[in-house]
């Protein structure tokens, strides 16, 4: 065994560039005698049986050059219950051979540190065998190991995976109603027909599409996989979340076509999103329909809230609306990274409009309110026809929530002065403007609850769950409160659009947007 | 059931020695390699690391190897170096009680009814090479890694249950396991940091024992198994929902509680490392470490246990091996801490 493990140490040394220094635990392979599941894929890293002459299992490194610090040794992360319990009268574990080793990593010490292994081996160390194993040859494995090495998935790899393999809780039925699932069109690209472009960026494209299967208009996202960093963090971001979140106020997905090369998210479609409805009614919304549309952004939020799911990225190109007014948030991409980057990775500058000032001066805090600064920028911009703070950079954007609002000081802001960035910036002393006036057609409620939104202090912030109950809504009647998560509020009949006064029912807009169309949902 | 785990007790007696000879023998020999990894990794805030490493990869870990301690295996000796840096790792978080106030109870709710469908049972019944010994190796060298990236302890537990959970759906060739375990990591990451670890940071850790596209195939294997399925409610969820609670509820000083919350992190991430424990559902694991914590912490109002509303001898179970755990990992779990915590906690809660 010890010629074994020098030979492998030899091998190691010779074909790893970074790991000179560093010492391999390599671990014989092995397996229960009575495991017999040839038949299963194993996920290998598939690396050619010839390269080395042992599977080493953990590379670890020794850290092993350090000087000596003057401290307790520290017993293993994990000590476990099993061994403690086991030991005691388990004598014969003193005996067992000890076939991991560390080994010597540069040439002078390798010798020594070869002797130490076998020398110093405590007697009562660690038992890696406790059950009689056998060792298994490259050609078992070779059977039993199906992943290929560095050539990509095969084609069709994936489907093969997701009939052949049961999931993980319920392995049979689980596993036969995939298989119908799949029969009957869900999981597969061949079920969608994709009618027209959409928007691309650099992670993702979306295609407007239809469903064989239901004859729906659906909007294609095909995010591609293939990045340095494989898959994208706002692609794994976005169907996780969205995965569980299921309310009439929040976008469906209703597939997920997950091939070797591209991941396919399959959303419902809704003709407009909120940028394009306002240009499309000459920016002047019945102020009813805002109330509506209000209504809608907080019932979602406050649903995703109530999962501690943040959106972060509330604008109006992300809230989407169909011909009944149902209006429903989209784009989740972002939502539980804990600061806001101002570029996607594709070097779009992200807005700033929407950002509330605490997240502009560099807070990373992690809480609810940091949607609801958006939400008062939007109810704003749906009243008044134009946005409430169009900065283009930082610096611009503060500078504009400061000369309406007023420069916070530590009075009307506790802890600003403090702050580094504000100070740096110097804004002068505004005086805080009464909002009614950018917003004359706002009420006297709507105006109290614009307020709330849109303070300084992010806890002072009206929660989404309290600005429902705000007295703004009370002319929407008692029974929009108490719907289930799943009905959309027009399913009561006092609830209904209103005509926009401004609305222009002509194809003229269309072509005007039509290229900025969805470009919120490429990241 | 109790898992065996190779990992076990640490005679003092028998550890002296080793460490003496390859620590002495080998360390004048190396070069430093840090500066270059150090550009390789411009992300990522390094711990202020008290003794300057030799080796790029091994200011991910310091080193409290000494002359006067051995190890007694390779795992030990991995835990032994890379155990975390004890000061700046698990800081005290301030408490967002408004937000508790608004959302607390129907987010832990929520993520308690979801506990169940997250939880991976026996994940290693069905393998044929993955051991729970080499679960608690690669958990042991995980968890000093995600401390150098600077990750939370939310990104560990997600990296964990994706884990198991990718475990009870397929086997795994022991020598990609450790290949499973950074592509757990991150994919995790990617859920939760603002700044995930790059690729190749990762692949350097496993000292290029893997490719780029392997790591690739394989995380998105793991999605696909796991329908990407990732938010699974954690320990660490459940450890500051149960924080929030008692202070809110007026039953502990905001310190105490933080308190009691770090040296709970402390003791859960041992119990992560521990196949035993992956029978307990989070919401169980968070509140009996609290409990023990409490204890080790001597805080004159304890902990109610009920308060996630588990079975009595569920709890007593749970605490009982949690002790367990911690009398036999004292040591490394004191390296774990922050200092002030270190300072004040009896950590020999011996065995009852």
């Amino acid at each position: 065994m010890k010629k074994f493990k020098r030979r492998l140490s030899l091998t190691l040394r010779g074909s790893q560039t970074i790991d000179e220094s560093l010492s391999e635990l390599a671990e014989q392979m092995t397996i229960e005698e009575n495991s017999s599941k040839d038949n299963e894929p194993i996920v290998k890293n598939g690396r050619p049986p010839t390269s080395h002459s042992m599977h080493s299992f953990l590379h670890q490194y020794t850290g092993s050059f350090k000087k000596p610090p003057l401290r307790r040794p520290h017993s293993v992360i994990g000590g476990s219950l099993g061994s403690f319990m086991a030991m005691p009268r388990n004598g014969s574990r003193l005996d067992i051979v000890h076939e991991n080793l560390k080994m010597g990593s540069d040439g002078e010490s390798d010798q020594a540190s070869g002797t130490s292994s076998d020398e110093v081996q405590s007697p009562t160390g660690v038992c890696l065998r406790n059950r009689i194993h056998r060792r298994i040859s490259m050609e078992d494995l070779n059977k039993r190991l199906s992943l290929p090495a560095d050539i990509r998935i095969p084609d069709g790899y994936l489907e093969k995976l997701q009939i052949n393999s049961p999931p993980f809780d319920q392995p049979m039925s689980r596993r036969s109603r995939r298989a119908s699932l799949s029969e009957i069109g869900f999981g597969k690209m061949e079920t969608y027909i994709k009618l027209e472009k959409l928007g691309e960026g650099t992670y993702a494209t979306v295609y407007k599409g239809r469903s064989k299967l239901t004859e729906n208009l659906v909007a294609l996202k095909e995010i591609r996989l293939e990045h340095e960093e494989g898959a994208p963090c706002t692609a794994i971001r976005e169907v996780s979340l969205l995965k569980d979140l299921k309310h009439a106020n929040i976008v469906t997905l209703h597939d997920i076509v997950h091939t070797d090369k591209s991941l396919t998210l399959v959303f419902e479609y809704l003709d407009k999103d909120l940028k394009q409805y306002m240009d499309d009614c000459g920016n002047i919304m019945s102020m009813h329909n805002v109330k509506l549309f209000l209504y809608q952004i907080l019932r979602g939020l406050a649903y995703c809230h109530r999962r501690k799911v943040l959106h972060r990225d509330l604008k109006p190109q992300n809230l989407l609306i169909n011909e009944k007014g149902e209006l429903k948030l989209a784009d989740f991409g972002l939502a539980r990274a804990k600061s806001v980057p101002t570029k996607t990775y594709s070097n779009e500058v992200v807005t700033l409009w929407y950002r509330p000032p605490d997240v502009l001066l560099g807070s990373s805090e992690y809480s609810t309110q940091i949607d609801m600064w958006g939400v008062g920028c939007i109810f704003f911009e749906m009243a008044s026809g134009r946005p409430l703070f169009p900065g283009s950079t930082v610096e611009d954007e503060l500078h504009l929530i400061f000369r309406l609002l007023g420069t916070p000081s530590q009075e009307t802001w506790p802890g600003v002065s403090s702050n580094d960035e504000f100070k740096n910036y110097n804004f002068p002393k505004y005086k805080p403007q009464p909002l009614i006036n950018h917003a004359p057609r706002l009420d006297s409620e709507g105006i109290e609850l614009i307020t709330k939104f849109l303070q300084y202090e992010s806890k002072k912030r009206v929660s989404a769950e309290e600005a429902m109950k705000h007295v703004y809504f009370r002319s929407l009647g008692p029974r929009i409160h108490t719907l289930p998560e799943s009905v959309s509020i027009f399913s009561l009949k006092e609830i209904q659009l209103q005509k926009d006064p401004g609305f222009r029912n002509s194809s003229y807009p269309e072509t005007g947007h039509g290229k900025n169309r969805r470009q919120s949902m490429l990241f | 059931m109790v898992t065996p785990c190779p990992t076990s007790l640490v005679s003092p007696a028998a550890r002296a020695g080793k460490r003496d000879n390859d620590q002495n023998l080998r360390a004048p020999v190396k070069k430093s390699r840090r500066p270059r990894l150090r550009r390789e990794q411009p992300l990522q805030p390094l711990n202020p690391c008290p003794l300057l490493g030799d080796s790029g990869v091994c200011d991910l870990f310091e080193s409290p190897s000494s002359g006067s301690d051995g190890a007694d295996s390779p795992a030990a000796s991995a835990a032994l170096r890379c155990s975390p840096l004890p000061a700046p790792a698990q800081q005290l978080v301030q408490l967002d009680l408004q937000t508790f106030r608004d959302y607390g109870q129907s987010c832990y709710v929520f993520r308690k009814a979801r506990e169940s469908h997250f939880h991976p049972r026996e994940s290693l019944a069905r393998q044929p090479q993955v051991t729970a010994e080499s679960r608690c190796k690669l958990l042991s060298w995980l968890i000093p890694v995600h401390r150098q990236f600077d990750l939370s302890f939310e990104s560990l537990c997600l990296t964990v249950n994706t884990l198991d959970r990718f475990l009870t759906t397929t086997p795994v060739a022991a020598d990609c396991f450790q290949l499973l375990g950074v592509t757990s990591l991150l994919i995790a990451c990617k859920q939760v940091e603002v700044h995930p670890p790059r690729v190749k940071q990762l692949l350097a850790l496993c000292c290029g024992a893997f490719s780029r596209q392997q790591l690739c195939n394989l995380e998105c294997i793991v999605l696909h198994k796991l329908h990407f399925s990732l938010g699974a409610p954690t320990i660490s969820f459940f450890l500051e929902h149960f924080t929030h609670a008692r202070v809110e509820a007026g039953q502990a000083e905001v310190s105490e509680a933080l308190e009691a919350q770090a040296l709970a992190r402390g003791v859960a991430e041992l119990s992560l490392a521990d196949y035993a424990f992956t029978r307990y559902t989070p919401s169980l694991l968070a509140i009996c470490c609290l409990a023990l914590a409490d204890r080790m912490l001597q805080l004159p109002r304890q902990v109610d246990l009920r308060l996630g509303g588990h079975p009595e001898a569920a709890l007593q179970d749970c605490l009982g091996k949690l002790r367990l755990l911690v009398a036999i990992n004292e040591t490394s779990l004191t390296h774990m801490l922050p200092f002030q915590i270190r300072e004040k906690c009896s950590l020999s809660p011996k065995l009852k």
